[in-house]
């Protein structure tokens, strides 16, 4: 195998603070190269580096056996590097054929007066689509396709330009079992057709399974450059932590009381969930799995009332909440972490402080005046920030956007905790968070319900759930198919629970339905 | 509520909320003033919607990045002002009055596409003091006095063709351009896609800043020939001349569908969205109703539409939301 | 700065001073004085400080304009821009947008001039469509009433309240575009008003009315040699009127509510992501609703100071460029057309900005004309420099 892509002791500072320092990488032609890193490791910056967006402060790159000196990402592009982002970059008002030719349409016609050739648009994306498996029609409207279906047209557009090295940035996130699978086939079919491809992934078991060669980053810093054969999964970690996890999880301190504090009664909604019905008790962890689309988190939203519901109750504690608000939930208790941070929990722009405070304003405000007391507010996130071990400048100036992901979502926590909820919520508290705050985030789960709180835990990952609960719900289409007792736990059982029917088959039919 | 959008009925009807709006409408003037539907009136009706129509469509290119053009009326002004004091200076031919006029308002355009993708100042402010400025400038150059057009204007005003008067076959090849354009040619499908999402426009490889000043210059352009057209009918150009217009292109063109927040959008939905206001306000006519008031109606009429396409968007997301169950035959309530 | 100076009087030294000084690494006092122009360029307050050396500048030309006279006038054009000015920044700060406002000043002050009107020329206001009901040839509803003054201006608030709240309500209710939602206002009630009055000016209103305009003075400053025991009254310039009273408590609250108060940071949330604020329990409907209803009753405010001032109900009252004057005066100011920031005392900034531009401008003696299309540019440099004031703050920042 030929080398196809290298650097060369690759440097970029921020501000003056290294952002990655002597990279050395070499990617060769048909391989599977998997980079690996804590968030804030320095993989985006690589990336960037490599993408055209930011430009090396020293070092240098070679595609090709040329020189690689992108000045923006459309150079990188035309240099034939392509991205599969986790957010597409696709247009969902037009269709898959204009997608893919969009800043180079087939033409004719004379000078200014050029045409868009549809005909050759369409026989050309047709012969694109079938070497990445989609069997739609290209005139399809992107906003009309499942997320999985979207990535393999943005393959396809990779495939288009003739892209010689494609990297895949976390593709896997907002795929369902099937199409994680598909998705790997087409890598692979692309490695065998010499392509190079940098998979860079947070489960660690996916880069074991399909990588060739594995880099691993901390800090900036390549740690290792090797054949997966030298890799298990402990090393990884401790070439990405930097230390010996001892363990994955903090020790159990909770204890489950007998008192409920969320009673959900036979809870459905058309087309969404059906007889939900399940106990939270005070200091229990419940753990809710699902694969993508099971209606764990429309179960999340409906609780807390963000959605609405056709039938059953939900009880708080000894109140019925009936149909509730948000400012309901809130006002008995309940507190909901949401699975995206930047669209639903976060204020990028304010300032960590005033992040924190939100929910709880009222509290420290003059019921008359409704006059605010910053220096009680303020203290009051700074506590809770301390005991959640932030890691952030000053809470009154920093904004929230300018936080790693980790702490980002320590951010969100302690806004919850200043509410003092009997119910926490928890969907996905720990994507996009690196290994080593994903420790913390666990402590922190522990704590609460050791504290009396009871949390709804809401996990694609199986191993955190084992790790963490005291029992375990598993919900597929829409239903509880499943609850698990800790001594039942094997994940094993419990996929088994998840996948109870093919979803190629509940696809088919809910696009019956609709 | 919650059932409503089972309904295939209900679906049907608030998808084409507009243009069941717009027949009721015509329906109704037709039905109670005599003469509101006849070939002369329904002519009359289009041509006087030229005017905001072909302004509609040039806003509706601006839209669909959404961006805004609140400069249009007073672009109008200053282009047919420049036009009529040149050719009442020089004494030049009628088509190149009409050059200058859509040259000006190119130019226009164009600083405006300067101050949006250059200097990088947000389409609405830009635009809000381009308006001003504009006004302020056509009225210096005429002094405040109001322009009248030589005489050789009104014979190219009132041309007709097939009895099709001038306004409206300009209006016609406008549409056709403008349709062409954007769904024909390369610029208009990434006219398209910078609306829907600037930063992968960006990324792919998309000249976007060419793409958003191209839409303030045809968005200038319509302006320009829309300024001339009506000098051509009115012959003459006093300080009101297009004020407010781009109110009602901006109405125009959301009425037709098209979102201020860019990306979906089409220049026949513009077109048809200026041709219910006309409408409205001819109708009005007909009735006799008080001139004060016909604008309050027309308001009214813009805002049920408005309305209308928000119950259609909000129904549209719930139909779009994911479904995981299916429950073809439950009948649960 | 002294660079500068020597280059107007000998170029050519200068520009090979210039060329040296390039080659040679800045020495750190440059580096110190670039870093303060930076930091002053930041500073809350760069646009107070650059309208009063603009100010003082323009005042060497134009001797009258530095006039104690003057100054007070210009002062008292201020006031009513400033009121309506601070419920747009209410409106910008949730990120909406309230083109409504002229017309909520038109209608409010041909209803509160209906009120109160002392009496009617029967000839000219008899086709009115209130005639007899409202107002008749003895004037309006309480004319000559001790109460006409106090009902009118509540009634004035209250009708801009209302606007306001519809406004917010279709906003809110329907999910419709604050952009739509108060363009359509702003054309309805535009025409209502001129509907109302058939375009005719009401006269005849109390005089404890118009005292709310400049006539309410409340301090009067001499400045000058005392020479007679006696100063003509037209040398004593008011400093302190009720306009300017009103307008500056209006400013105060409306700064309390924002900095202070519960609802104040729930606005900034809710225009920098409405999505997070209602799932951390903030009323986001309730809120956005006050906040049109807030931008009617400042749009009210600044109607009863302009028709007290003016001495007559207007139909056609916040027409014109006034809606440049006011979005310009609070995006000057540091207001965000996209939501989440803006301040009181930034929009209080902008509007004496813009005031005194005005003022250059109209001692420059250029037509009005003219004066509108430098005002245009004027504002494109505003946007321009808080383009790169918000730059530069943000590198500030990251670093």
């Amino acid at each position: 195998m030929t080398t196809l892509f290298s650097t060369d002791g690759l440097t970029k500072a921020y501000f003056g603070v290294p952002a990655v320092q002597g990279i050395s990488i070499d990617v060769k032609a048909g391989e599977i190269f998997g980079l690996i890193g804590q968030n804030g490791a320095g993989k985006s910056t690589l990336m960037n580096l490599i993408g055209g967006v930011v430009q090396p402060d020293a070092g240098m790159m070679t595609l090709k056996g040329k020189s690689h000196t992108p000045r923006n990402p459309a150079e990188a592009h035309h240099a034939g590097i392509a991205f599969i982002h986790q957010e597409l970059n696709l247009f969902t008002n037009l269709s898959i054929a204009e997608n893919i030719f969009i800043d180079n349409f087939p033409t004719r016609g004379w000078g200014p007066l050029r045409f868009v050739d549809r005909r050759k648009l369409e026989t050309q994306s047709v012969d694109i689509l079938k070497r990445v498996g989609l069997s739609v029609t290209p005139d399809t409207i992107i906003s009309e396709m499942s997320p999985g279906e979207r990535q393999l047209v943005e393959i396809a557009k990779a495939l288009y330009f003739e892209a010689e090295l494609i990297i895949f940035d976390e593709p896997t996130t907002s795929l369902t079992a099937r199409e994680t699978e598909r998705l790997f086939a087409i890598m692979k079919q692309l490695r065998s057709e010499g392509k190079a491809i940098i998979f860079i992934s947070h489960i660690l078991n996916d880069v074991m399974a399909h990588a060739d060669t594995i880099a691993v980053m901390r800090d900036g810093v390549l740690m290792a450059q090797e054949a997966v054969s030298e890799f298990d999964i402990n090393r990884m970690i401790n070439l990405m932590v930097g230390r010996k996890l001892e363990q994955l999880f903090p020790p159990k301190s909770a204890q489950v009381s007998d008192k409920t504090v969320l009673a959900v009664r036979d809870i459905s909604a058309k087309g969404i969930v059906k007889d939900i019905h399940f106990d939270l008790y005070a200091g229990e962890v419940l753990g809710v799995f699902g694969l993508m689309g099971s209606g764990r988190t429309e179960l999340a939203r409906i609780i807390f009332g963000i959605d609405e519901y056709d039938s059953g109750e939900i009880h708080i504690g000894e109140t019925s909440l009936g149909f509730h608000s948000p400012r309901d939930s809130i006002r008995n208790g309940i507190a909901f972490v949401t699975e995206n941070r930047r669209e639903e929990g976060l204020l990028m722009n304010i300032n960590i402080a005033d992040n924190i405070g939100l929910v709880s304003l009222p509290q420290f405000a003059n019921s008359l005046s409704s006059m605010i007391d910053h220096a009680q507010l303020n203290g009051a996130a700074k506590r809770a920030s301390q005991a959640l071990q932030l890691k952030s400048g000053d809470i009154g100036i920093q904004p929230a956007k300018a936080l790693s992901g980790g702490n980002q979502q320590k951010v969100v926590i302690a806004k919850w905790l200043l509410s003092d909820p009997k119910v926490f919520i928890m969907d996905e508290p720990t994507r996009g968070v690196d290994v080593g705050a994903k420790y913390e985030i666990y402590s922190i789960i522990d704590q609460l319900a050791e504290s009396g709180s009871g949390v709804l835990f809401i996990s694609s990952e199986i191993e955190e759930l084992v790790g963490m609960c005291d029992r375990i719900l598993v919900m597929n289409q829409g239903e509880i198919v499943g609850t698990f007792t800790r001594e039942q736990f094997t994940p094993d059982a419990i996929l088994r629970a998840a996948f109870r029917e093919t979803i190629a088959d509940n696809i088919s039919k809910a696009e019956v339905a609709s | 509520m919650k059932r409503l959008y089972e309904n295939n009925l209900y679906n049907l009807l608030i998808n084409n909320a507009t243009y069941i709006l717009f027949v009721i409408i015509f329906a109704f003037f037709a039905l109670t003033s005599r003469n509101f539907f006849s070939t002369d009136n329904v002519l009359a009706i289009i041509k006087n919607a030229s005017f905001v129509g072909m302004l509609a469509v040039g806003m509706t290119f601006v839209l669909l990045t959404a961006g805004i053009d609140l400069s249009v009326g007073s672009n109008m002004y200053l282009s047919a002002v420049t036009a009529g004091l040149l050719m009442r200076a020089w004494d030049i031919p009628v088509s190149m009055g009409l050059l200058i006029a859509v040259a000006v308002g190119a130019a226009y355009g164009a600083f405006n596409a300067f101050c949006v993708v250059k200097l990088k100042i947000i389409p609405f402010m830009v635009t809000l003091a381009t308006l001003v400025m504009g006004r302020g400038i056509g009225t210096f150059l005429t002094e405040s006095e109001q322009v009248d057009l030589p005489e050789k204007v009104n014979a190219f005003g009132q041309l007709r063709l097939l009895g099709v008067p001038m306004p409206v076959i300009v209006f016609l090849l406008i549409l056709i351009v403008a349709t062409i354009i954007l769904r024909y040619m390369p610029l208009g499908r990434q006219i398209y896609a910078v609306g829907n999402d600037l930063e992968a426009a960006k990324k792919a490889g998309i000249n976007t800043d060419r793409v958003i000043a191209s839409v303030y210059v045809i968005s200038g352009v319509c302006a320009g020939l829309a300024g001339f057209i009506l000098a051509s009918q009115v012959m003459r150009v006093d300080r009101s001349f297009g004020e407010q217009y781009e109110f009602d292109a901006i109405a125009a063109a959301v009425l037709g569908g098209t979102s201020l927040f860019g990306g979906t959008g089409s220049v026949v939905g513009a077109v048809f969205g200026a041709i219910l206001l006309q409408m409205v306000e001819t109708g009005l006519v007909f009735r006799s109703v008080n001139l004060y008031l016909q604008p309050m109606v027309k308001a009214i009429v813009i805002f049920i539409a408005v309305f209308l396409d928000s119950v259609r968007t909000e129904n549209l997301t719930r139909l779009r939301r994911r479904f995981i169950r299916a429950e073809v035959e439950d009948v649960r309530p | 700065m002294s660079v500068v100076q020597n280059d107007s009087e000998v170029p050519g030294l200068t520009l090979k001073e210039i060329n040296v000084g390039k080659s040679q690494p800045a020495p750190s006092g440059q580096q110190a004085i670039f870093k303060w122009l930076k930091r002053l360029l930041v500073s809350d307050y760069f646009i107070l400080m650059f309208t009063v050396f603009a100010f003082v500048v323009a005042s060497q030309f134009y001797g009258r304009l530095s006039n104690p006279v003057n100054i007070v006038n210009q002062l008292s054009n201020m006031w009513p821009l400033f009121a309506i000015a601070i419920g747009q920044t209410f409106v910008l700060i949730v990120a909406g947008i309230d083109l409504s406002q002229g017309s909520i000043m038109a209608i409010t002050s041909v209803v509160g001039a209906m009120i109160m009107t002392g009496e009617l020329n029967p000839s000219m206001f008899d086709k009115l469509p209130l005639w007899g009901i409202l107002i008749d040839e003895n004037g309006g509803l309480l004319a000559n009433s001790n109460l006409a003054m106090p009902m009118a201006v509540l009634a004035m608030l209250l009708v801009g309240v209302f606007i306001g709240f519809l406004n917010g309500l279709l906003i809110t209710r329907f999910k419709i575009t604050p952009f739509m939602v108060t363009l359509v206002s702003l054309i309805f009630f535009s025409y209502f008003a001129l509907w109302l009055t058939q375009s005719r000016n009401i006269s005849g209103l109390p005089d404890a009315f118009i005292r709310l305009g400049d006539d309410g003075q409340l301090v009067s400053i001499y400045i000058g040699q005392k020479v007679d025991s006696e100063i003509a009254r037209r040398d004593i310039p008011t400093l302190i009127t009720s306009a300017t009273v009103i307008a500056l408590s209006l400013g105060l609250v409306a700064s309390y509510i924002l900095n202070r108060t519960v609802f104040g940071r729930r606005m900034f949330a809710i225009g920098t992501n409405d999505r997070a604020a209602r799932i951390s329990g903030v009323p986001t409907n309730r809120i956005i609703i006050l906040v049109y209803m807030f931008s009617g009753f400042c749009a009210a405010v600044a109607s009863i100071l302009y028709t007290a001032r003016l001495e007559i109900g207007r139909p056609t009252l916040g027409e014109g460029s006034l809606l440049l004057d006011i979005i310009g005066a609070c995006v000057i100011g540091g207001t965000s057309l996209f939501g989440g920031k803006g301040s009181i005392k930034g929009t209080f900034f902008g509007v004496v900005f813009f005031t005194l531009l005005l003022n250059v401008l109209n001692a420059a003696r250029l037509s009005p004309f003219v004066i509108d299309a430098v005002k245009g540019t004027v504002i494109l440099a505003a946007a321009l420099l808080d383009i790169t004031r918000t730059r530069l703050s943000n590198s500030e920042r990251a670093s």
